[in-house]
């Protein structure tokens, strides 16, 4: 038997710390928390709050996937989530009966639709350069809002679309107490979208992981060189689009079955989620996927509670106005934070801490 | 063997490239024979470089053809020459920065094998992949950088590891451009090693432009020449040596032995 080189050494030692490492545990910490919210933090604030982070935690990783995976910059990612939620609102809201098959057929219809764009939108921009498809998708995205309010009679227009939920997930459903939490529609939901995300980002693992992944991060590093070792830079680019694009359509239909309502302005606002999908994917760490988990949090937890801490200064500090006055401002903290995050991991959180470990990693290889 | 060697495994007619009134490679005929290494010498402007692009297809000639192995392949573009086994370096380094070391060599191999579009399972799993690039590296003297980020490497490494995930997609026909362009001095005689290894393995042709004479000499089976576009001469390193017209062209043109 041959001698086991560096690099089998090196695996199999992966392999032997796989379920004993620190970020095993912490994925495992996560989830658990997750599972856990309803029951411990019942209020309708922290759920809501940590469904959110979930369904952005995904939602940012389907964005990482373009922008961090292939290289491409996308402005179109809000509009595949509204018309992801547009999707499951007309099938089980405007245009048929809450049922389990139409909420079925919604997100079919959403995958399908998303696709058909995703495709249409890399065969128009991406022959000629990437960043025409960052214009492209600017473009067709502002579009979608103006079609999505003044289709009104189609669309809802700014009134939007409010839906109720088939069988297990509607408000009024309830099966009794658990440990002291009335298992609700409502809580039922929580998990469903809570058990969909984790499949959805376990899929994004599975898709980053495999060679086709690979070759994507070799396009995004250098096109020319993926082009000239004979891999066809363009299908690859399309997969992958159209994969982002799809579980985009995908979250914004859970999106939509846990707000029950869908508007332009809350699910096509291209400015509000980009943006914030934006922050968070800069915030998490480009090309991590579990980055979206971090920035999601960060962003949604000091959005949700920075506003909260007038009131509390309020409450302790009675006199002082000019406490109050910059608490007031709470956007401003929030500005000075997010200057904090990017100054001290320049690569995101997650993308920085990898990468210490990483170095960390190469030292001490150095010195066997 | 004899016969193998007069059957030439790429082969020029008349090739000519103009760019503007300026012909830069003028009817060239060259014969390249199978598991040599052949050199293309000349000094700077003499259209080495421009020869090498009209025959892995980055250029499409003026006039005449290219032929492998006897096959026509004049129209075909430079990715299917690649995929015809021509595995062409570049004078710059053109390699994958922020993929580790092992990685750039893998996602050649991968290409080679052609499993580049499974989404499914997870790279790791596909047995022997990873031990195959390991063992590109050890022959290019990089396998001490296997973890390391490309960008993290020297220049001269990383013209290494450019040869390597040439060696990946096992060409048939491996053409170097200007492999020492750029380096320092101490880098040098590592890359002149990992050619003459390849070299002395005889399992693929090897087409090197250089002008650095010294180094070439030793390590051709033969050297054509090119002046001004025109192919002055073509033999083994003793006959080019010894040759009049290339005293004149080449040695005597300002450029000196050392």
């Amino acid at each position: 038997m041959a001698e086991p080189t560096p690099v089998q050494i090196f695996r199999i030692e992966e392999k032997r710390k796989q379920y004993r490492s620190g970020s095993f545990f912490l994925k495992i910490g996560i989830l658990a928390l997750f599972v856990l919210v309803p029951f411990v933090f019942p209020s309708y604030k922290t759920v809501d709050l940590a469904m959110q982070i979930i369904m952005f935690a995904t939602l940012v990783a389907s964005f990482d996937i373009l922008l961090g995976y292939t290289g491409i910059l996308s402005f179109g990612h809000g509009m595949f989530f509204g018309i992801g939620a547009y999707c499951v609102a007309f099938l089980i809201g405007k245009y048929g009966m809450p049922s389990y098959l139409n909420l079925a057929l919604g997100f079919v219809t959403a995958a399908l639709t998303a696709s058909a764009l995703a495709l249409l939108i890399s065969f128009l921009s991406l022959r000629v350069k990437a960043i025409f498809f960052a214009m492209i998708t600017l473009a067709i995205a502002e579009l979608a809002i103006v079609l999505a309010t003044g289709l009104s009679h189609f669309t809802g227009g700014e009134d939007g679309i409010s839906l109720s939920m088939p069988g297990i997930f509607a408000v009024s459903f309830s099966i009794g107490d658990f440990m002291g939490l009335e298992i609700t529609g409502s809580v039922l939901t929580y998990y469903f979208i809570f058990l969909s995300c984790l499949g959805l980002f376990l899929l994004m693992l599975r898709f980053t992981h495999s060679p086709l992944g690979r070759v994507l991060q070799a396009i995004r590093d250098n096109v020319q060189r993926a082009e000239a070792l004979g891999y066809k830079t363009f299908i690859f680019q399309i997969i992958s689009i159209t994969f982002g694009c799809v579980v985009a359509a995908i979250i914004g239909g859970l999106y939509a079955m846990w707000v029950g309502y869908v508007n332009p302005a809350s699910s096509l606002e291209v400015m509000a989620i980009m943006l914030n999908v934006l922050l968070m994917v800069i915030i998490g760490g480009m090309g991590t996927l579990y980055g979206g988990i971090v920035g999601a949090a960060f962003l949604l937890i000091t959005q949700t509670f920075l506003p909260d801490l007038q009131n509390l200064a309020k409450d302790f500090f009675p006199q002082a106005t000019l406490l109050h006055n910059v608490l007031e401002r709470w956007l401003l903290l929030f500005g000075i934070l997010f200057i904090l995050v990017v100054i001290f991991f320049p690569k995101g959180v997650i993308g920085s801490v990898q990468d210490y470990i990483s170095r960390r990693k190469t030292i001490l290889l150095g010195k066997e | 063997m004899i016969e193998k060697k007069t059957e030439p495994i790429i082969e020029t007619k008349d090739l000519t490239i103009r760019f503007g009134g300026h012909v830069a490679v003028d009817r060239v005929n060259l014969r390249i024979e199978p598991f040599l290494l052949k050199s293309i010498i000349g000094p700077n402007g003499a259209g080495k470089t421009t020869l090498f692009n009209l025959m892995t297809g980055q250029y499409k000639p003026s006039e005449g053809k290219v032929f492998l192995k006897g096959k026509d392949i004049t129209h075909l573009s430079a990715v299917e020459r690649t995929r015809l086994g021509m595995g062409r370096s570049f004078q710059l380094t053109n390699i994958f920065p922020l993929l580790s070391v092992l990685e750039n060599v893998r996602v050649a191999i991968q290409s080679r094998k052609g499993f580049g579009l499974n989404f499914w399972r997870n790279y790791l799993h596909f047995s022997g992949v990873e031990d195959e690039a390991y063992s590109i590296l050890e022959n290019v003297l990089l396998d001490q950088k296997w973890a390391a980020p490309a960008s993290a490497l020297t220049h001269g490494e990383q013209r290494k590891l450019e040869i390597a995930i040439l060696l990946a997609l096992e060409p048939e026909i491996l053409f170097l451009d200007e492999p020492t362009a750029g380096m320092s001095q101490e880098e040098v005689p590592a890359i002149l090693e990992i050619i003459q290894r390849l070299k002395e393995i005889r399992d693929r042709t090897i087409l090197l432009v250089e002008h650095k004479m010294d180094m070439i000499m030793t390590l051709s089976d033969t050297i054509a020449v090119l002046q001004e576009g025109r192919l002055i001469a073509d033999g083994n390193p003793d006959e080019i040596h010894k040759s009049e017209v290339v005293q004149e062209a080449y040695l005597g043109g300002g450029l000196k032995r050392e």
